[in-house]
């Protein structure tokens, strides 16, 4: 079997900045994602009680590594400062890379 | 000494005690929860059930009546949000995002205040007119889209001041562009939000459906809501509890500001309304619209909107202060006042007529 390499893109963030996470991947074109609602604790504190808008969301996004730094970068510009925030870059392998 | 009276038995009401009981829960770090669904499910139910009843109240006065009492609830909903960033800006020092986000918090109005305050009145045997629901309606959005343009405006001026230093177009327009696109879009989200649709929808149908219609709903709808509200009350009370540390993180200043700017607001709407000619209930009702805070609204638009303010200021001081204030302290003072310029009206008309004929 074949495997491609692209690459994934984990954020971690408050729930209200979900939105502004998926508007760039949509300014650039990035259409899948997967998100799922988690709690924890951080440099914010304990996050996950009280309103369900001040749960965390874990966003997840395969995309080829072209499109990476700028997706990168906007979200560190516009986000990084005014949110609770954290996001990392993983190496991943898939099958059919022209889904990406 | 009417005021102290009526605070007491307010105290001893079951939504305050349950709320109290919330936070002492909170503060015993007990891992007693509301379920998700359930605490999702109340806010709904809450303005449905307010909702309904203003459509059969409605449908039995009209709509001409409603029309000034909105336009000048509007109008002072606006004025409200400009004088508190004043307020805050100038007395208080915040930074601009901190005030505006401050300002149009406590020019916004709370559903649960407002289900708590319907409560109220039932418990004094006191009705209210049923289209304060619309304008609850109405007044939702209000003071954020002020908030939010005047953001945006004092944003992109700061852009167009650094453009003239280091003359760059590009960043400007992407500026100016992202300002005007979020406010069309909190603008078409606060319209089409639930709680805006539930309530409309519920007024709508409950303007059909009449009291006729409303019978054979009215266990859920009516016998229970005070019962809905001291559930809801735990999961309020719980939360406070859980932020009763960031009060101290409030300051001072903005502590008084959470009491005295809704005593100031709500005095204002009790005032104004009973010129309007509203009822004694609906005088309160009018008061209790001004003088809340939004606690559940606020934060989705606001930390869209205006990311740059601290969640943690508006959130605490409208949630772990002005409501307890406003449901404990302040509703009753309200009541006493309406229950004053009411009763002193007729009483000042019966002297002056007398005077008159006699």
């Amino acid at each position: 079997m074949k495997l491609y390499d692209v690459k994934l893109l984990t954020v971690t963030c408050e729930f209200l900045a979900q939105k502004n996470v998926i508007e760039i991947l949509k300014d650039h074109d990035i259409t899948g994602y997967t998100t799922y609602e988690v709690e924890g604790n951080g440099a914010k504190g304990l996050r996950g009680q009280g309103f369900k808008n001040e749960k965390n969301v874990k966003i997840e996004v395969v995309m080829r590594e072209e499109k990476l730094s700028g997706v990168v970068e906007d979200i560190s510009r516009t986000l990084f400062p005014d949110f609770a925030i954290i996001l990392y870059v993983s190496d991943v392998g898939v099958v059919r890379t022209e889904k990406f | 000494m009417d005021i102290l009276q009526l605070i007491q038995s307010n105290l001893l009401t079951p939504i305050v005690l349950f709320f109290l009981f919330g936070i002492i829960a909170a503060r015993i770090k007990s891992d007693l929860k509301m379920p998700e669904a359930i605490s999702e499910f109340l806010p709904i139910y809450l303005l449905a059930a307010i909702g309904l009843h203003g459509g059969i109240e409605m449908r039995k006065t009209g709509f001409e009546e409603m029309l000034v009492p909105m336009l000048v609830a509007i109008g002072l909903s606006l004025l409200f949000t400009l004088n508190h960033y004043q307020i805050l800006r100038r007395l208080g020092k915040f930074n601009i995002f901190d005030s505006y986000a401050l300002a149009s918090t406590y020019g916004a109005v709370g559903a649960v205040t407002f289900s708590v305050g319907l409560s109220f009145l039932k418990n004094q045997g006191v009705s209210s007119e049923g289209y304060l629901a619309a304008i609850l309606a109405v007044l939702e959005p209000v003071a954020f889209i002020l908030a939010i343009f005047l953001t945006n405006m004092a944003v992109s001026k700061q852009i167009r001041t650094k453009k003239q230093s280091f003359a760059d177009d590009e960043e400007l327009e992407i500026g100016m562009k992202q300002s005007s696109t979020k406010l069309s879009q909190v603008l078409k989200e606060s319209i089409t939000g639930k709680a805006i649709v539930i309530l409309l929808g519920s007024i709508v149908i409950g303007y059909i459906i009449g009291k006729e219609g409303f019978e054979p709903i009215s266990i859920v709808f009516d016998e229970l809501f005070t019962g809905a509200i001291v559930i809801f009350m735990i999961e309020m009370g719980i939360i406070a509890g859980q932020r009763l540390e960031d009060i101290k993180k409030v300051g001072i200043f903005l502590t008084a500001f959470s009491i005295i700017i809704p005593t100031f607001n709500g005095i204002i709407g009790v005032l104004v309304s009973t010129a309007l000619g509203l009822s004694l209930g609906g005088a309160v009702m009018f008061g209790l619209l001004l003088a809340s805070a939004s606690f559940i609204a606020a934060p989705a638009v606001l930390r869209y909107a205006i990311p740059q303010a601290n969640p943690s200021l508006y959130i605490t001081s409208a949630l772990g202060i002005t409501f307890p204030y406003n449901i404990i302290v302040l509703l009753p003072i309200m009541f006493t006042i309406s229950t004053w310029v009411h009763g002193e009206g007729t009483i000042d008309l019966f002297n002056y007529v007398s005077k008159v004929f006699i």
